[in-house]
């Protein structure tokens, strides 16, 4: 289902916003596209809230807001959270006075946006003047097909890069500051670099929140060492995010460093320019799509956009996995195929289609390499075939609960570090000092019948003290009866 | 294969299709002291706050006119006409949809035959409508293999009722609450309930409101109307409870609140018949007759 790949990329671009600072963000809501953008990030119910709230002139307080709610456990719940987001976004103010706002510069920008006033052309200008050689044929649109394909190079590039298929095109030097800087990949010692867990991690994600992630690892590098402006920044990758696939846009307009943006953009694939110097810019799917989430696996099926119809591999679903554990992928892509490879066993290689087999050695494999059970699934379910999204369980449950196993096979083991406490004299003295430890609840593991306790590194002082404070009050009492404690580490 | 498609739950990612149906009658908004065309720009305003919800929510614009009904958006279009001037200060899906609109409801008015030819010029053609609305759902959702598409229908209701429709109408109600599709009703003007909307209303699901502001029409849409289905079932939303089931007679199509009820088909008839006209029946009626009238 795409719902989790959703909450993915959400919660990566929502929690860099979060940690902006509050004027950082209200330079942002100054932009009406970002307005958009950022509103479309927010829970359902916070969304309505802020509709609810636009075009009302009357001033309200939370306990009103809160009127609108139904007076049950899950609606509350869901309302707090709304709540609680719009304010750590700076959306809703709570005032002294305990009364409830928007902010007034994303209110007044964001009925720009639903109005369609103002003059910020912060849905990108389009490139006016007539193509210098329209009429002789020689410069012609670039057509859908072509931005498709070289979203899908570039973008491809960078993860073939990653998994190692294509050492021959080393993607644009920024590309490697951002992987090395994301600690998607790290320098290896002879040379070169090498591809980390978290790069596996990465392979694994949909295509949506890998450019997202990518993105907001590249601004972090923007602002730390080529000195751009955050806002600038965000302001840009949110406008790509409005703008209509095959048409062209104009440079006029951009600031400088929106300007230094297009190049780098230009090399991941969001950004399709005919020639570097060229005074138009094309986004391309990867970029239409930043702010719409599932829509690049979900709008294929829907009949809106005629466009869409095109098949491109990377978002359309190939995998047919069966309740014996086989898997079928139809893709002749060498990346894909060596992403299977991370968690499955190839068969076969045909033409158009790959099989596989998903095996215990193949899963731990995977997760040795930091790869979770829950990434492999979310992986299957977002490739799957379509035939597959017919069915009501999307995969077979005996496959999802068996890598789930799998994983929980690996977490049998604890290990803690402790003492061991032995030989006792006597059956009570064993049983006085089990008593107290586990009132303190530092007992590890115990056995009544060898007499042995095993307790925390935290505890072991206390226990310690406790025997000897035990020993010098039988001493004193007379008695003999001492314990020892072998404070031997164990495991 | 359809018994998966659940269009009955709803959650959070769910794209919303929502059907606006809008009376354009003349001759009753004129009446008003709140003109369509300022009404127009508020359901234009409330149309982009339902786009900008989610990326893929979709809608639908039907005018239910005098006489005729007729799609205002979408249209299926020859691809020429497309004039790719984009508008930089506008998000591209919102206006092409505003203009589209706005073009075709001018367009609808210039055709003035149809309207005064149409003998019942009180109220518009909401069967119609209501009918184009729901074979557009069904074939959306038809489309959508993973029952993804949630759907609604709002009306912005200014006429009256008209009797001749009640059938139609009704029809339209069980289909839609057969498909699950709840029916919103906002109505912006008029002194008199619409009796069949309401019910429309009251059976699918959906909201009745009558506006007694129809300047704040704007804040109405927005609080009440807006709220997809995922949300609706947290909010506590504005609407009457209270819900008149008069129903229309079928010999004579007056609304009446007492009659007589084919025991077969269930016709209802203002008088006792000797047969049912819709089913040929024929009917006693001493026992009616003795006791008075049965409802």
């Amino acid at each position: 289902m795409p719902t989790v790949i959703v909450a993915h990329f959400k919660t990566n671009i929502y929690e860099y916003l979060e940690a902006l600072q509050k004027s950082t963000l209200d330079k942002l809501y100054e932009e009406p596209a970002t307005c958009l953008a950022i509103f479309r990030l927010l829970p359902s119910l916070a969304r309505q809230l802020v509709m609810s709230l636009l075009f009302s002139t009357q001033i309200m307080s939370k306990a009103d807001l809160r009127q609108w709610i139904k007076n049950d456990k899950e609606s509350l719940s869901k309302f707090e959270e709304a709540l609680d987001k719009l304010q750590k976004l700076h959306i809703m103010i709570e005032q002294e006075n305990k009364t409830i706002a928007l902010n007034s510069s994303f209110k007044q920008k964001f009925q720009e946006c639903l109005t369609g006033g103002g003059t910020h052309q912060s849905f990108g200008k389009l490139y006016n003047k007539p193509h210098r050689h329209s009429q002789s044929n020689s410069h012609k649109l670039p057509d859908i097909k072509t931005l498709d394909e070289h979203a899908k190079t570039k973008w491809e590039e960078i993860l073939h890069f990653m998994v190692g298929t294509d050492r021959m095109n080393s993607p644009g030097a920024s590309v490697l500051k951002v992987v090395t800087k994301a600690n998607l990949m790290r320098e290896k010692e002879g040379k070169g670099l090498e591809i980390t867990n978290k790069g596996f991690q990465f392979l694994l994600q949909d295509v949506n929140t890998q450019v997202w992630a990518f993105l907001i690892q590249y601004l972090d590098l923007a602002s730390e060492m080529l000195h751009m402006n955050v806002v600038e920044v965000l302001n840009f990758f949110f406008m790509l995010g409005s703008l209509e696939l095959g048409q062209d846009y104009s440079v006029e307009g951009l600031t400088d460093t929106q300007r230094q943006l297009l190049d780098d953009l230009t090399n991941y694939g969001l950004i399709y320019r005919p020639k570097k110097s060229s005074k138009r810019y094309y986004p391309t799917r990867l970029a239409t799509t930043l702010t719409s989430g599932n829509s690049a696996i979900v709008s294929n099926s829907s009949s809106n956009n005629p466009t869409d119809d095109d098949d491109s591999a990377t978002e359309q679903g190939f995998i047919i996995v069966e309740t014996n554990y086989k898997l079928y992928a139809y893709t002749s892509s060498q990346l894909q195929i060596s992403v299977l490879n991370l968690f499955c066993n190839l068969q076969f290689q045909f033409s158009n289609m790959v099989t596989a087999e998903l095996t215990r050695e193949s899963v731990r494999k995977a997760l040795k390499h930091g790869i979770t059970a829950s990434q492999i699934i979310s992986y299957l379910t977002s490739h799957a075939h379509p035939q597959m999204k017919k069915r009501p369980a999307l995969l077979p449950s005996t496959v999802v609960d068996q890598i789930q196993l799998w994983e929980m096979e690996l977490n049998r083991l604890v290990i803690t570090n402790s003492y061991l406490y032995k030989e006792f004299r006597t059956f009570a003295d064993y049983e006085v000092v089990l008593k107290h430890a586990n009132t303190l609840g530092v007992v590890v593991w115990s056995s009544d019948s060898k007499k042995m306790i095993g307790i925390t590194e935290a505890g072991h002082e206390r226990v310690k003290a406790f025997i000897k404070r035990k020993i010098v009050q039988r001493r004193s009492n007379g008695g003999d009866t001492t314990s020892s404690a072998g404070g031997t580490p164990a495991r | 294969m359809s018994v998966l498609k659940d269009t009955a739950t709803v959650n959070e990612e769910d794209a919303n299709l929502l059907v606006l149906i809008i009376d354009t009658n003349p001759i009753v908004w004129r009446k008003s002291n709140f003109s369509l065309k300022e009404a127009l720009r508020h359901i234009l305003v409330f149309i982009n706050a339902h786009l900008a919800l989610k990326h893929d929510n979709d809608v639908a614009i039907i005018a239910s006119h005098v006489g005729v009904s007729k799609f205002l958006y979408p249209i299926p279009m020859t691809h020429e006409n497309s004039d790719k001037t984009i508008f930089p200060n506008m998000y591209q899906k919102f206006r092409v949809i505003d203009e589209k609109v706005i073009a075709n409801m001018s367009a609808l008015f210039e055709d003035v035959d149809t309207p005064n030819n149409y003998p019942d010029k009180a109220s518009s053609m909401m069967a119609g409508a209501l009918s184009m609305a729901l074979c557009y759902i069904n074939r959306i959702t038809k489309a959508d293999e993973i029952g993804h598409v949630k759907s609604r229908i709002l009306i912005i209701s200014v006429s009256p009722d008209s009797p001749y429709q009640y059938i139609s109408i009704m029809n339209c109600i069980f289909s839609a609450q057969k498909l699950c599709i709840p029916i919103d009703v906002c109505k912006v003007y008029g002194s008199d309930t619409p009796v069949f909307l309401q019910q429309a209303s009251h059976i699918t699901g959906g909201k009745y409101l009558k506006l007694e502001m129809p300047q704040g029409l704007l804040q109405f849409l927005m609080i009440a109307f807006l709220p997809d289905r995922y949300n609706k079932k947290y909010l506590c939303l504005p609407g009457e409870e209270r819900v008149d089931f008069g129903a229309a007679c079928f010999c004579h199509k007056k609304i009446i609140d007492v009659g007589y009820v084919c025991s077969v088909c269930l016709s209802i008839f203002c008088r006792p018949l000797d047969e049912c006209s819709t089913c040929r029946t024929r009917l006693t009626l001493t026992s009616v007759r003795q006791n008075g009238r049965v409802i």
